[in-house]
């Protein structure tokens, strides 16, 4: 089978000025939290609510658990708010307290599948639907649960959160060549998995 | 090892990039939880105060004890030549003494007046499923207080025991709105941008 081109990844960004008015902005309402303004820290959660709870929901794979782990991020954001230094940039720095979250919630979510009785089918495996997009869809959290946390969390980071290596160095506390490493592992896991199951569907 | 994605990396990319639908109620859950931290903090600071000022009042019954009994000595010892100093370090000393009765007392009065007084919150929603109120009182819990709803009048009400004092609060109605009470008056530091009231509870 011949392996598809592969593609030099272009991410979109977002005009010069609109992102730097945004980063003021967001460097204003960080200070402001900092300095005890409750409706600058409502601003950030509602500026990184949607984001924290998609990658919590591709982490952990439950609409419950990954609310519990946002909530709990935002509690401790802003425990630790007073702390956090300006030099450091937020996102990472979030995504550090939400990541270490998530991997907490999924080491007990594993804790608890291994109490699983047997007859116990997860509805997600038993559930058979014929459209294409939702079947896709499927598959692709299928693959992604699959995937050893730490390369889950690093693709996710790289390609859905758009985070650069060294943010994500930050972020998960390992260095860049061991993040591009896991990153990759993940993509080679992805595109077996992923033409596996189409192989097999074709079967 | 530059970032080289396939087609199948970018279809999977692109199926995971759109944001989820957000409850609006776990939304508002979050600076609830927030609140209740914060709440935490500030109990916490005001117990460790507290703490000072206890060992403060100890600090000086110890020393007015130990005066007392360096002039009780001197007294007994009959040195006349110390007499006037004793006097004076007993007129010193008895200030603190006779400042503990008052200090008692003051405690005494102190626990009257932050006896715990039952206070009903009432509100006219009557299209709501369930309304609580969350306040400075029980750590902006949401699952604390729930009121009952009358189903007559459509007027939402429950008690509360509350210790004297300034106290803001705010009703959440069906778990996602966040309202403040309109019989009070609004709270300037109403908690992270949602509107609250102010409860005077005790004395004028």
């Amino acid at each position: 089978m011949s392996r598809p081109p592969a593609l030099k990844l272009i991410r979109p960004t977002a005009a010069p000025d609109a992102d730097s008015a945004g980063a003021t902005r967001r460097s204003l309402l960080i200070r402001a939290a900092q300095a005890g303004d409750v409706r600058a820290f409502a601003e950030l959660v509602d500026l990184y609510y949607a984001r924290c709870l998609r990658f919590a929901l591709h982490m952990l794979s439950n609409q419950g658990d990954a609310e519990e782990a946002v909530q709990d991020t935002f509690v401790r954001v802003y425990r630790a708010l007073p702390s956090y230094v300006e030099r450091e940039s937020f996102e990472p720095w979030l995504f550090r307290i939400l990541a270490n979250r998530c991997r907490s919630a999924g080491s007990r979510e594993r804790r608890r599948a291994e109490f699983v009785e047997f007859g116990d089918v997860p509805d997600r495996a038993s559930d058979h639907r014929h459209d294409d997009a939702i079947a896709w869809r499927e598959e692709i959290s299928l693959a992604l649960a699959a995937l050893p946390p730490e390369q889950r969390e690093a693709f996710l980071m790289r390609h859905v959160e758009d985070l650069s290596y060294d943010d994500m160095s930050v972020a998960t506390g390992a260095g860049v060549s061991a993040l591009k490493m896991r990153v990759k592992r993940a993509c080679d896991a992805l595109r077996l998995w992923l033409t596996e199951e189409r192989n097999g569907r074709r079967d | 090892m530059d970032d080289e994605i396939d087609e199948t990396i970018a279809r999977i990319a692109a199926a995971l990039r759109p944001m989820p639908p957000i409850d609006p109620a776990r939304k508002a859950s979050v600076l609830v939880a927030v609140a209740a931290e914060r709440e935490r903090a500030r109990e916490a600071r005001r117990r460790a105060a507290r703490r000072w000022r206890t060992a403060g009042l100890m600090g000086v019954a110890a020393a007015a004890g130990l005066l007392l009994t360096v002039w009780w000595r001197d007294v007994i010892g009959g040195r006349d030549a110390l007499r006037s100093t004793s006097r004076t370090a007993a007129a010193s000393a008895t200030t603190p003494a006779s400042g503990a009765p008052a200090t008692s007392h003051l405690v005494a009065s102190e626990s009257a007046d932050v006896a715990p007084l039952p206070v009903q919150l009432v509100l006219r929603a009557p299209a709501a499923h369930r309304v609580s109120v969350v306040g400075d009182f029980n750590g902006w819990d949401a699952a604390a207080n729930t009121l009952a709803r009358d189903p007559a009048s459509g007027l939402w009400s429950g008690t509360v025991v509350l210790r004297p004092g300034r106290h803001v609060y705010a009703f959440i109605v069906d778990d996602s709105v966040w309202v403040r009470d309109p019989r009070m008056p609004q709270a300037r530091d109403a908690d992270f941008g949602r509107p609250g009231s102010v409860l005077l509870v005790g004395r004028p």
